[in-house]
């Protein structure tokens, strides 16, 4: 293990190399960029061994990693903002045909430049794993995890992790960089799902409906309760990383930060996760019981842990750095579905902070767990939805 | 940008966390852009910019003689100025200290180029106490391995050797207001692009054919051409030297802009 001091970009490019990955390919677009660079650089000097394929668009390179996972290469794609949007199609048929592909999201809102998660966001219904990554150093551990999980013959399902562009991609931080042994242990090689290859004598079918004999509903449903069957192995896989590496997230879903005694939580996503915590330090302080609840996996959404933590709280304010248009924030909405059924459920909150890459304060939190704790306290709050 | 991320590694290789935050759009090499950074004992976690800094480097020699980039800067803060004159000629004002380098002339004389952002480093290892000057070269020649990493280690070193200590600012009579904020968040907000030049081109049009090769080169349109002849409109002129390059009578002349 050594440590260095470097940029998001650079801590996912080094996390691809670690991972052994055969295949990537990618289309720069900012500020995803530097980490076509950084592994276009490992591949040309020998570093890493990979066939790292230049193409035309997004669209052609999610069909590329598609195709490459599905003969049974480890592979990875990585985009941001307007280049998510245009791999839309094929990414819905990458989760559909089981291949477990990687992929980073460098946040680029789809309202100019800017971070937001509305990239990501709008890729809710491909049926991809969705995580948001809060600082440098989970870049590269969350990558190596998204393997593990991704490959697992439970899942066989591909990951998208999130992390906010220029606030991490081109933020540096120091990060420890594990050893190859360390990772080749924890990460063993990719063993393709057999029958992979077309065979005549044993037909299998990926994805695609089965034939008029059968129920066309039976590979939505296959594929969703995959989905949902996926949260044990994301909580085995970051406990076993955590005995390895000495770092694990919470219970791999969600993260509490000081929420022992708490009587209201905020929950963060992202980047905002990290000046969230510094706004929690400053509310104990003042005396106010306000804990953070770190929402890393938003799908399979983590109905559980949510459940666990609103009996205990009185009320929970959602900081969504998106919004579905004309229903709310997407945390906030998941949020609300999750409690629903729970008979003793605490008030749930709505801050919409961050969206086109506006700045978010440490003060415009501490504001937040502020009106959360009033609101758990059984105090009138004004407006129940406030933009940050 | 670069000097950020090199003062980050240098103060991590002396046992501290940091966190180096660059804010820019889609500018050149070498325009003026705002980057933060924090030193901490704990790992940093909040990611909002630094508003109300403890130290605040200029590395342009014109925007430091603006008010407003001691903006924010703490009551007995420290303002290190890339500034050719000594401190006590600094204009900024405000209850903090001040010391100045000329770190366009050492980067000049060191490395051939008007590239401040190693030279000033030196200054603030001197003056500041901390990374250590070890922990800098150490930094530049991570990024920078080579005869390239040597040169800009020389300049530190000079950097380090000329900065005089800071003396008290002079006194802030009233509060001053600039129209246009020097905060460059996202897309360049700078009205007039006249403060990134280093080098500005003067056209003698007794020389000039009227060929308009520099009017057709110009890539911000800086160019008009009156009767005929170009005129540079230098409030959008960045300086970037190409009419000089291309101008096949030599008519245009690059000159320093005088600080």
């Amino acid at each position: 293990m050594h440590s260095e001091v470097m940029v998001g970009n650079k801590a996912c490019a080094i996390a691809v190399k670690l991972a052994r990955v055969q295949v990537a390919s990618a289309y720069p677009v900012t500020p995803q960029t530097t980490i076509t660079e950084y592994l276009s650089e490992m591949v040309a000097n020998g570093e890493m061994k990979c066939e790292f394929v230049n193409a035309e668009g997004e669209l052609s390179t999610q069909v590329i990693v598609q195709a490459a996972s599905r003969v049974g290469a480890r592979t990875f794609v990585c985009t941001s903002g307007p280049g998510q949007l245009y791999m839309h199609h094929p990414m819905h048929d990458t989760a559909s045909r089981r291949a477990p592909v990687v992929m980073a999201t460098v946040h680029r809102g789809n309202k100019g430049m800017q971070p937001d998660h509305t990239d990501l966001m709008s890729q809710m219904w491909t049926g991809w794993m969705q995580w948001y990554v809060e600082n440098n150093q989970e870049i590269l551990d969350t990558c190596l995890m998204a393997y593990r999980v991704a490959e697992d013959k439970r899942v066989r399902l591909p990951v998208a992790f999130g992390y906010d562009g220029y606030v991490l991609s081109y933020t540096a931080e120091p990060v420890e960089i594990p050893e190859q042994e360390e990772v080749d242990a924890f990460l063993p090689p990719y063993v393709p799902m057999p029958n992979i290859l077309p065979d005549k004598a044993d037909p299998a079918s990926f994805g695609r409906g089965f034939g008029e004999e059968l129920d066309p509903q039976v590979p939505w449903r296959m594929q969703h309760e995959a989905l949902v069957k996926a949260k044990d192995v994301i909580k085995e896989v970051n406990e076993e990383y955590g005995k390895r590496f000495g770092r694990k997230y919470g219970d791999g879903l969600v993260e509490e930060y000081r929420c022992d005694g708490a009587e209201a939580v905020l929950v963060a996503m992202g980047s905002i996760a990290g000046t969230a915590r510094a706004s929690v330090d400053r509310l104990w302080d003042a005396g106010h019981r306000v804990g953070l609840v770190k929402l890393k996996c938003f799908i399979p959404f983590p109905n559980e842990d949510f459940q666990r933590i609103g009996g205990q709280v009185g009320a929970m304010g959602m900081v969504d750095r998106n919004v579905l248009m004309g229903m709310g924030g997407a945390g906030f909405t998941y949020l609300r579905n999750a409690l629903y059924d729970f008979e003793d459920r605490p008030k749930i909150l709505q801050f919409h902070a961050g969206l086109g890459g506006k700045e978010v304060k440490v003060t415009e939190l501490v504001k937040a767990g502020e009106k959360t704790l009033r609101a758990a306290k059984g105090e009138k709050v004004a407006s129940m939805v406030e933009w940050v | 940008m670069t000097a950020s991320r090199i003062l980050a590694e240098a103060g991590y290789f002396d046992g501290k966390y940091s966190q180096a935050i660059p804010m820019y759009g889609t500018e050149r090499r070498g325009a003026p852009l705002t980057a933060y950074l924090r030193f901490d004992d704990i790992r940093v976690r909040e990611r909002e910019l630094v508003h109300e800094p403890d130290i605040v480097i200029v590395l342009d020699p014109l925007i430091s003689r603006r008010q407003s980039v001691a903006d924010g800067l703490k009551k007995g803060g420290l303002l290190i100025l890339n500034y050719p004159q000594p401190p006590q000629e600094v204009t900024v004002a405000g209850d903090f200290n001040v010391t100045t380098v000329d770190a366009t002339k050492i980067a000049l004389e060191t490395l051939g180029r008007p590239i401040t952002n190693t030279s000033i480093l030196g200054a603030f290892s001197k003056v500041v106490g901390m990374p250590k000057l070890e922990s800098i070269e150490k930094a530049i020649l991570h990024s920078f391995p080579g005869k390239i990493g040597e040169m800009n280690v020389a300049a530190v070193r000079k950097s380090y050797e000329m900065v005089p200590p800071p003396i008290p600012a002079k006194k802030l009579d009233k509060p001053v207001k600039e129209e246009v904020s020097l905060q460059v968040g996202g897309f360049g907000v700078l009205k007039s692009v006249a403060e990134w030049r280093v080098f500005t081109p003067h056209i003698n049009l007794d020389k000039c054919t009227g060929c308009r090769s520099c009017w057709l080169f110009c890539p911000e349109t800086a160019i008009n051409l009156v009767n005929n002849k170009p005129e540079i409109e230098y409030d959008k002129c960045k300086g970037c030297g190409i009419c000089v390059n291309e101008c096949p009578v030599k008519a245009i002349e690059f000159k320093r802009e005088s600080a």
